[in-house]
Order: C-alpha cells, then sequence, then structure tokens
C-alpha cells in the first residue's frame, strides 16, 4: 500500500515540473548530438541489463532476462489479454478523468470569478486536497462494490482537485485589463464570458489537464491492483502473485508507453485547440 | 462657432485608500468641458491623475465626489461610448487582427458578413491590410497599437479616451502614430481626450491643452492651441512652436521639480 502511495506522488510532482517548465506549443527541437546521446545511454543500459542477467550477476529472481520480458509480451500480445488491460484502463481513466474535468473546469471558473463559491468550497478542497486517491478506496468498495464504478470515482477523486485548481488559478490570472477592454467595447457578462475569460484561462487548463491525465493513470492503476479482474494494474498484481517478474515488466512498460502516446496525443491537440499559443513570445 | 459640451466633470474629487486610515487624492475639486470634435491634450508630471480622469469618463471607477458627465448626464457605469486605447494595447491575444478589430462589432449582434465589411474598412484605415490573420503576438507595437485604434473606431464610440497610447513605442514609430491620430481625428471628427507627459506629442496633437498640476490633480492652465491645422512634424521648427512649448514648459516645470523632490522624500 505505502509503496503505491509513494509511486502516485512521484509521478505527480515529476510530471508537474516538467510540465509547467516547457512552455504549451512549444516544439521541443533537439540537436542530433544529443539525441544521439539518449540512444547510446538506453542501449548502455539495456547491456548493462543483458549482461548482468546472462552471466548470473543478478539472480533471476530479482530480475528477469530481457528476453524473457520479450517472450512475455508477444505471448500475451499474440491471446489478446495485453490489449484487453489496455483497452480496459484506458477505458476506466477517460471516463473518471472526463467526469473530473466535466464537474472541476466549470467549478473551478465559477469559484475564480464568483468569491461566494469559493468561500463556500475552500474548505472542502482545503480537506480533500491532501488525501491520496486510494484512500478513497474503502469508501467507494462500500458505496459502489467492486465493478467499473468504482474504479471510475477512485479516478475521479484522484483528479478532480488538480483540475480545479489549476482551472481557479488560470482563470484568476487573466489580464484585468482584457475584462475592462471588453466590457469598454460593450460586451455583456456573458460575453466576457465566452470571449475573454474562457479562451483566457484555456491554455492553464490545457496544461493542468495534461498533467492530471498522468495522475489519473496512477489512480486506476492503485483500484486496479486492489480490486479487480482486469486492466493493467492487475495484469502487474498476478505478475506478482505468480511470482512472474517478466509479466510485471511487461506491465510497466505497457503504462509508461500509454501515458506517453496519451501525452502526445494532447500536445497534438493542444496546439490544434490554442493556435495562438504558437506566437508568444517568451 | 462652438459646439456643445461632450464631456464634462463638475467638481470631481477621487481619493483612493492606501493601507490603513491613509488617504491618496489623486484628483481634487476638479471642472472642465470638452467641447464636440475637439482634441485634448491633458499634459502633467506622473502621478498628477490623467490616468484617474480618463477611468472615470470610462466609467471604470466613480469620482468620491463631484460627477462626471457624457452629453450632461451621469457617468455611473462602463460606458461604451466613451471608448479607451490602453497604453499596454489589451488586445485580445487568442484573435487574429479580424477577430480583434470586429470585436465590438459582434457585440452589436452584426452580421459576419456586415462584420466583415467594416472591420476590413478600418483595417486598411490603419494600414494593415494582409495581417487580418496574424495574432498580436506577431505584430510590432506600433501595429498592435494601431489594431487597438482600428478596434475602437469600428465599435465606433463618441469620444475615444487615450491613455498614453505611443508611451511604449520608439520615438519614430510615435511620430508616424501621431501624424495617423491626426488624420484620423481629421476623417472621423470624433471628440479625442489624449493623455501625454509629452510636452512635444500634447502641441503636436492637440487642439487645446490642458496642464495639470502634480497630485493632487488640478487644472493649472487651459492653453488654446493655435498652432496651424492640417498639422504636420514639421510646425515644431516654427518660432510659434518655440514660443508655445517654453509657456507650457514654464508652467509645468515646478509642477515637475515638486513631484521628483516628494518622490525622493518618500523613498
Amino acid at each position: 500500500m505505502s509503496q503505491i502511495a509513494s509511486n502516485e506522488s512521484t509521478v505527480l510532482s515529476a510530471e508537474g515540473t516538467s510540465d509547467l517548465l516547457a512552455r504549451p506549443g512549444r516544439r521541443r527541437s533537439r540537436k542530433p548530438a544529443l539525441l544521439l546521446i539518449s540512444v547510446l545511454s538506453v542501449m548502455l543500459v539495456l547491456a548493462l541489463w543483458y549482461f548482468a542477467t546472462e552471466r548470473g550477476w543478478v539472480s533471476p529472481v530479482f530480475l528477469p532476462k530481457p528476453g524473457r520480458v520479450v517472450a512475455e509480451a508477444i505471448a500475451n500480445f499474440a491471446s489478446g489479454q495485453l490489449l484487453k488491460d489496455i483497452w480496459m484502463s484506458t477505458q476506466r481513466v477517460l471516463l473518471g478523468f472526463a467526469l473530473a474535468g466535466v464537474v472541476a473546469i466549470p467549478l473551478g471558473i465559477v469559484m475564480a470569478v464568483w468569491a461566494p463559491a469559493k468561500a463556500a468550497m475552500d474548505p472542502f478542497v482545503s480537506l480533500l486536497r491532501p488525501l491520496p486517491s486510494i484512500t478513497w478506496i474503502p469508501l467507494t468498495m462500500l458505496w459502489l462494490g467492486i465493478g467499473e464504478g468504482q474504479k471510475v470515482a477512485i479516478v475521479f477523486m484522484g483528479s478532480w482537485i488538480y483540475i480545479l485548481l489549476y482551472t481557479i488559478e488560470s482563470t484568476k490570472r487573466i489580464d484585468p485589463l482584457l475584462i475592462r477592454a471588453a466590457r469598454n467595447l460593450g460586451a455583456s457578462d456573458l460575453h466576457v464570458m465566452l470571449h475573454v475569460i474562457l479562451p483566457g484561462a484555456l491554455p492553464g487548463i490545457i496544461a493542468g489537464l495534461k498533467v492530471t491525465l498522468a495522475i489519473s493513470w496512477s489512480c486506476v492503476l492503485s483500484a486496479e491492483m486492489i480490486a479487480a479482474q482486469n486492466g493493467l494494474g492487475a495484469l502487474i498484481w498476478q505478475g506478482k502473485d505468480w511470482g512472474n517478474l517478466a509479466l510485471v515488466l511487461v506491465g510497466m512498460l505497457c503504462i509508461s508507453v500509454v501515458v506517453l502516446l496519451a501525452d502526445k496525443l494532447a500536445d497534438m491537440l493542444e496546439r490544434l485547440l490554442l493556435p495562438w499559443e504558437r506566437h508568444q513570445r517568451s | 462657432m462652438v459646439n456643445p459640451p461632450i464631456l464634462a466633470a463638475r467638481n470631481v474629487t477621487k481619493a483612493f485608500t492606501t493601507g490603513k486610515d491613509r488617504e491618496l487624492v489623486a484628483v481634487d475639486d476638479l471642472s472642465f468641458e470638452i467641447r464636440e470634435g475637439e482634441l485634448v491634450c491633458l499634459l502633467g508630471a506622473s502621478g498628477c491623475g490623467k490616468s484617474t480622469i480618463l477611468n472615470m469618463f470610462a466609467g471604470f471607477t466613480q469620482p468620491t465626489a463631484g460627477e462626471v458627465l457624457l452629453r450632461g448626464r451621469p457617468i455611473v457605469a462602463v460606458e461604451p461610448r466613451c471608448g479607451m486605447i490602453f497604453q499596454s494595447y489589451a488586445l485580445f491575444p487568442w484573435k487574429t487582427v479580424r477577430g480583434n478589430v470586429e470585436f465590438g462589432l459582434r457585440m452589436k449582434g452584426l452580421s459576419r458578413a456586415e462584420r466583415r465589411e467594416r472591420a476590413a474598412a478600418f483595417i486598411q484605415m490603419v494600414s494593415l491590410r494582409g495581417f487580418e490573420d496574424h495574432y498580436p503576438a506577431e505584430l510590432s507595437g506600433g501595429m498592435q497599437q494601431r489594431v487597438t485604434i482600428a478596434r475602437l473606431l469600428a465599435a465606433d464610440p463618441e469620444v475615444l479616451l487615450m491613455d498614453e497610447p505611443f508611451a511604449a513605442l520608439d520615438a519614430m514609430t510615435r511620430q508616424v502614430m501621431q501624424e495617423e491620430l491626426l488624420k484620423i481625428h481629421e476623417q472621423s471628427r470624433k471628440t479625442i481626450v489624449f493623455i501625454t507627459h509629452s510636452i512635444d506629442e500634447a502641441l503636436i496633437l492637440s487642439s487645446r491643452l490642458f496642464v495639470m498640476s502634480a497630485r493632487p490633480g488640478r487644472i493649472k492652465a487651459v492653453i488654446e492651441n493655435d498652432l496651424p491645422t492640417p498639422r504636420h512634424i514639421t510646425v515644431q521648427v516654427s518660432p510659434q512652436y518655440g514660443e508655445l512649448k517654453s509657456r507650457v514648459w514654464n508652467l509645468i516645470e515646478s509642477e515637475v521639480r515638486r513631484h521628483v523632490t516628494e518622490t525622493a522624500r518618500n523613498q
């Protein structure tokens, strides 16, 4: 349990800083020499792994051979089990994440522009924020059983507060001069909301969604490890129960790849939704 | 030919509370009238309450005492008939040049085709044709300020309030913008209230010139600017210009010195 919790918090902080430092919409162009170093460094670690296990420096009880991991991945892929698990986890993440966005984005905007709403919500936000999503497992199991609803609820509970905080922060950071200018040009409250506040907060909200998506993934995995028949978390837990470390590693690798792909997809969506951000000078 | 006043301030005082129990009187018992079609420059050192006056005419803030009037009616809420040009442009970064210029027309509920047509005319007027689909961040400061002028003119307010609009521009761009503003004023005959702390800018632009005293803001002198119109930058070499400039400087010098020593004492 405690291991899962600390795992979740590292995902959170690592993703959080990297995404906050990277300016949205700016393409990262890497010099070929640096790319070569990255490739070499990966190959070095793989080689080290290979020799360490082949030569018996490390017992296979602690670290399986790379070949075993590849074989395990191929077997699970061929049987369709791996894709099914990926799809189950993805489904739970997307449902819980979407639900969290639908609730937290409008709520965050209202809290940012209307002080009484913020005052009413603040105590609950302060109380709920420190709770890791796994602490919701006992209650959600009692309320919702161990079906899909419970997994989605865990993702929701672990995600919505972050989306809320990002939305409040980015809505508050809108230049008040722009709101003045809009009113001066005859904008009503509704127009100010649609033409100034929403587009003004959007870059920050999208940045927040990207960070939160990784958090949602760690939520679903912890929920699946505790009680689920399928999904990547269950796959990893099965591997552990059967003493099949290769399967555990396959599961972990899949998580990394899926989250990376989701991040790339989010980057593409971001560029599409925020064409003006490309031109912002730093 | 004296036009009726379009804007008026009657015994306007504006005080801000700064910290606990400390009051800062930005404007003190100010009264003046601005006639329709005039280009009035408010000239004064920093901190003389110039921006406060504009903010009250735009309805962004209300006077502590007295009243500001548009065509004889008190301004009590944000007043779109008094359009504001901000020093920092305040363009919507997520809208293209066309989207920005169309904004006021959209608020009025004009159809897409009408908006396009009217926006195109104003974009042409400020010489930004070909930049319709650019975002503000892609434009230079001078171009951005031209977009705000087109955006405001398209919204068709009765008064243009300009708060040091060219202060952030380099000297040469500023001169070009001043001439363009004179042309726009010539064409539209709109009333313009223009804030500046540059005597040259005030002399080139204004038909009347209010010299303000340092805080609390009061009008120290009203000068009818009788430099020939239509005006060109070359007016600056005429002897008449030199006389007027030294007259204004004599009025304002003591205020600037007072402001400088006060700021020094407060630090």
